[in-house]
């Protein structure tokens, strides 16, 4: 038995002892590769941070007064949660991040109407489209059979909706063939020949003010759609209404309350509609699914704390910090003296190219996407080209971005002739260099839709076009949504392109249209790199980096939130 | 078309027939040479008078199927009855559940697969160039071996193949009949608006089965349809197969022999190459097959 006890001892130890000292070299060196990376990221953001707030400018009691009211509390409940309840620590999270989010997201609606399209112009758009696609259902459940007749109206009724019929003029110049001597030229111009509903909406004498047109075709659409998601998930009715008119109800007080508190009705309207019906979704889910409701404590307390801090500091007198990233400096245009520079119209230009981006990637790369893994034959000769050009796309998304800049220069400038630095250019530029990622993740989520899908849908006599629609793209979606939203981030972020394109070093005055000339916030950032004084290089650049970044981090950060809820559903 | 072929299958089956010959008196080649070309259709005659008023509703005649190169079914002929239960039975990789998608096309989606020899559905060679597959599969249903219904409610799922078929009026009233017809009804009349996920494995298999017939095919494939699922489950699945048999055709793959035994009125037995050997009555394939590879298989000597 001793003996036994022995010789099972001398196998088990020097033996495998050699495997483990092995195995630990190479785990601790692969902690060490993690925690390096992870130190000097996180040197490099509290560098930017320190130097974008400055918080050592603050006195020592503003600093203790808020960290008494808003950071002691806030570690209380994080080990809290961390020690007893992990559930409700996700919950903390999510509950303080999603606020930050929508305000995030409704700042670039916000922008969006006070630059792009007027209210009462989405108004007119909102109302035109909807009655194009009434007109639509209504002739597809009169008369359905007519392939002919029902493409027509599909493709008729929006355009008289919102483009109308426009007028036509030719200006062309017929040159004899090798002198270039001109032979004859013929142009004319029409007037419009018809306007467009939107026009007939928009120039009808009794249109809604703005806050009313904004509640009418902007809180109602997104309110309804917020209903008609509870609905489905919760099957009920009542809940469904509760939470379409309590939407309803909290942006259109602003009518009422904003005035009042010296604020905006517009943009009350905006920030009630994108943050309370997600967050009020957000903690009906939680307190329904009663896992980690302590959790919704979190934001609780430190808004109260903040609050608190604030009346504290104001009633000691303490000093804050000579922050550089304040309110002024968002809504600022550049300016020569650093303490009144702003990064307002790159902000304006960032969003309006992120539109121009999304409206150019999103529907090419997910069609590209669709077509390469549902259509496109995989298997032949045809099949090997197929696969040359999903390898060349996977190559294009490797390609350096100062090169696409050159392509969109070349294409968008020389060839179409587009006047160089406007919002346009720069978007379809950024629109191209994203393109390959979208395609890219959009295809992984594609295929990520288990075969055994298709084959049921295919097997009810589907065709692949229904199969497609009904079973594999709602299944993607989510997918498909998190990898884009990942590329706009990088979109957002690029600044090689712009320069390539002229996008401006400095604008004044933020675009007002897609055709504005104007600047993105890493531009400008760039331009604040290359001035002499010493305050533009370390304080407002920080301000501006802090900015790109939070924005930026706040898509990422909806994006794996996006992505987690799919991979729990599924 | 398939000339080449039966020599093929021939010397294959005398070799393996050489291999058993000894208690048997008569000379393998005897034996075996009318039984690849003629035994099973005169086995599917025999039995269509001994049943007399059902008709052929599916018939093969020399369906030969191959992946790029490979040959997964050799020269496969059959005729399968209507309103009947045919059972198709054999080793893995012997090529019966390719021979259920070729039926309703499905070997379509696969790029490599393709079809030789004629496969008639009421008497139209569905490979001919003007059959629609889509059109077809409207008519031939098809359950899969793993449940998978879709991420979306019993009602949703049930009436998927009335939305893509164009079909509006009734859709409550149909979805209701499918669910009875699929034994499921009474289990889920409350939840028609909960996931098709969420049902036990039995009854998501059910819910698929509902989602089959909702649509009124003709003919129902079953690819194993009970392989997935626990003695409860599979034996409620099998009564509901014996009650489909009388509105509807049904053909099932399967690896249960007691199974085949149990529910189906004829029996395919397809062996190792992708070769049907013998097709009958399932009583006379279980109690005497006229070949001694099927016996071997049935008995559990090979396979």
């Amino acid at each position: 038995m001793a003996g036994r006890n022995e010789s099972a001892a001398g196998w088990i130890g020097s033996e495998s002892q050699v495997s483990r000292l092995r195995g630990t070299v190479f785990k601790a060196t692969c902690l060490g590769a993690t925690l390096l990376a992870l130190v000097l990221m996180l040197v490099f953001l509290l560098y930017v941070v320190n130097d974008a707030l400055q918080p050592r400018t603050a006195d020592v009691g503003w600093l203790a007064t808020y960290g008494v009211t808003i950071g002691l509390p806030a570690l209380a409940l994080a080990g809290y949660y961390y020690r007893r309840d992990t559930r409700a620590g996700e919950v903390a999270y999510t509950s303080l991040g999603l606020p930050i989010a929508a305000t995030v997201l409704a700042g670039g609606i916000t922008i969006l109407f006070r630059h792009l399209i007027s209210p009462q112009e989405w108004f007119a758009l909102v109302v035109a489209c909807a009655v194009a696609i009434g007109i639509i259902e209504l002739h597809g459940t009169v008369h359905s059979a007519g392939v002919i007749d029902r493409l027509a109206v599909v493709t008729v009724v929006p355009l008289l909706a919102v483009v109308g019929i426009p007028g036509i003029s030719v200006d062309h110049t017929f040159n004899t063939l090798f002198l270039e001597q001109e032979l004859f030229r013929i142009a004319f111009s029409t007037p419009e020949l018809a306007p467009s509903l939107r026009e007939v909406i928009l120039s009808s004498p009794v249109l809604p003010t703005d806050p009313h047109a904004l509640l009418l075709a902007f809180t109602v659409p997104v309110a309804g759609a917020g209903s008609l998601y509870v609905r489905r998930v919760r099957e009920s009715d009542r809940d469904a209404a509760l939470v379409g008119v309590g939407a309803v109800l909290a942006a259109g007080s602003g009518l009422v309350l904003a005035p009042l508190a010296g604020l905006s009705s517009t943009a009350w309207i905006v920030l009630a509609t994108v943050v309370a019906v997600p967050v009020g979704l957000y903690v009906e889910l939680v307190v329904r699914r009663g896992d980690g409701v302590s959790g919704l404590a979190f934001p609780v307390v430190v808004g109260l704390g903040a609050l608190l801090g604030t009346v504290a500091v104001g009633a000691a007198g303490f000093a804050g910090p000579d922050t550089w990233l304040t309110w002024e400096f968002l809504n600022n245009p550049h300016s020569r003296t650093p303490r009144d520079a702003g990064i307002y119209p790159a902000l304006v230009g960032s969003v309006l190219m992120l539109v121009v981006v999304a409206v150019a990637a999103f529907p090419v790369g997910v069609g590209a996407a669709i077509y390469l893994e549902e259509y496109a034959p995989n298997q032949g000769r045809l099949g090997t080209i197929v696969e040359l050009i999903e390898i060349n796309i996977a190559n294009l998304a490797g390609v350096p971005s100062v090169v696409y800049g050159v392509l969109g220069l070349a294409l968008f400038v020389r060839t179409v002739g587009m006047r160089t630095g406007i919002v346009l250019v720069g978007g379809l530029t950024i629109g191209l260099l994203i393109l390959p990622i979208v395609i890219v993740s959009a295809q992984e989520a594609i295929r990520a839709v288990p075969d055994s899908l298709r084959e049921a849908s295919y097997g009810m006599g589907a065709t692949k076009w229904q199969t497609t629609r009904n079973v594999v793209l709602p299944r993607a979606i989510p997918g498909i949504m998190t990898g884009t939203i990942l590329a706009f981030g990088r979109a957002i972020g690029e600044t090689a392109p712009l320069l390539m394109i002229g996008a401006a070093a400095v604008v004044r005055l933020p675009p007002e249209s897609f055709m504005g000339k104007f600047s993105a916030m890493p531009r400008q950032i760039f331009t604040w790199s290359t001035e002499i004084e010493y305050e533009f290089r370390y304080g407002v650049l920080a301000a501006g980096v802090l900015t790109l970044l939070v924005v930026l981090l706040m898509m990422n950060a909806s994006a794996i939130v996006v992505r987690n809820k799919y991979q729990r559903e599924s | 078309m398939n000339f080449g072929l039966p020599t093929l299958t021939n010397t294959a089956n005398t070799s393996t027939a050489n291999s058993a010959t000894n208690d048997e008196s008569t000379t393998p080649l005897e034996r075996d040479r009318p039984a690849d070309g003629s035994s099973s259709t005169d086995a599917g005659r025999s039995s269509t008078r001994a049943t007399t008023e059902t008709d052929t509703i599916i018939e093969a005649r020399g369906v030969d199927v191959y992946y790029d190169a490979d040959q997964a079914l050799q020269s496969v002929d059959i005729e399968i009855p209507e309103r009947q239960v045919t059972a198709m039975i054999g080793p893995s990789g012997c090529g019966k559940s390719t021979f259920l998608r070729s039926i309703n096309r499905m070997n379509d989606l696969i790029d490599i697969a393709r079809v030789e020899g004629e496969l008639r559905f009421h008497g139209k060679n569905v490979y001919d160039e003007d059959v629609d597959p889509v059109a077809l599969r409207r008519k031939i249903g098809m359950v899969f071996q793993k449940p998978n219904p879709f991420p979306k409610s019993i009602r949703d799922n049930v009436a998927y193949g009335l939305e893509v078929q164009g079909t509006t009026d009734d859709i409550d009233e149909r979805v209701e009949r499918a669910l009875k017809n699929a034994a499921l009804w009474d289990e889920v009349r409350d939840q028609l608006d909960k996931s098709g996920l969420e049902l036990s494995g039995g009854q998501q298999q059910r819910l698929c089965i509902a989602r089959a017939i909702a649509t009124d095919p003709e003919v129902i494939l079953m690819d194993e349809p009970a392989s997935a699922l626990d003695p409860v489950a599979t034996s409620k699945i099998e009564d509901l197969i014996e009650e489909l048999a009388e509105e509807y055709t049904v053909v099932i793959v399967t690896h249960n022999m007691q199974q085949a035994a149990r529910i189906s009125d004829k029996t395919a037995v397809f062996l190792t190459g992708g070769e049907l050997v013998e097709f009958g009555e399932t009583e006379k394939i279980f109690e005497n097959p006229d070949h001694d590879r099927v016996e071997d298989y049935i008995t559990g000597k090979f396979g």
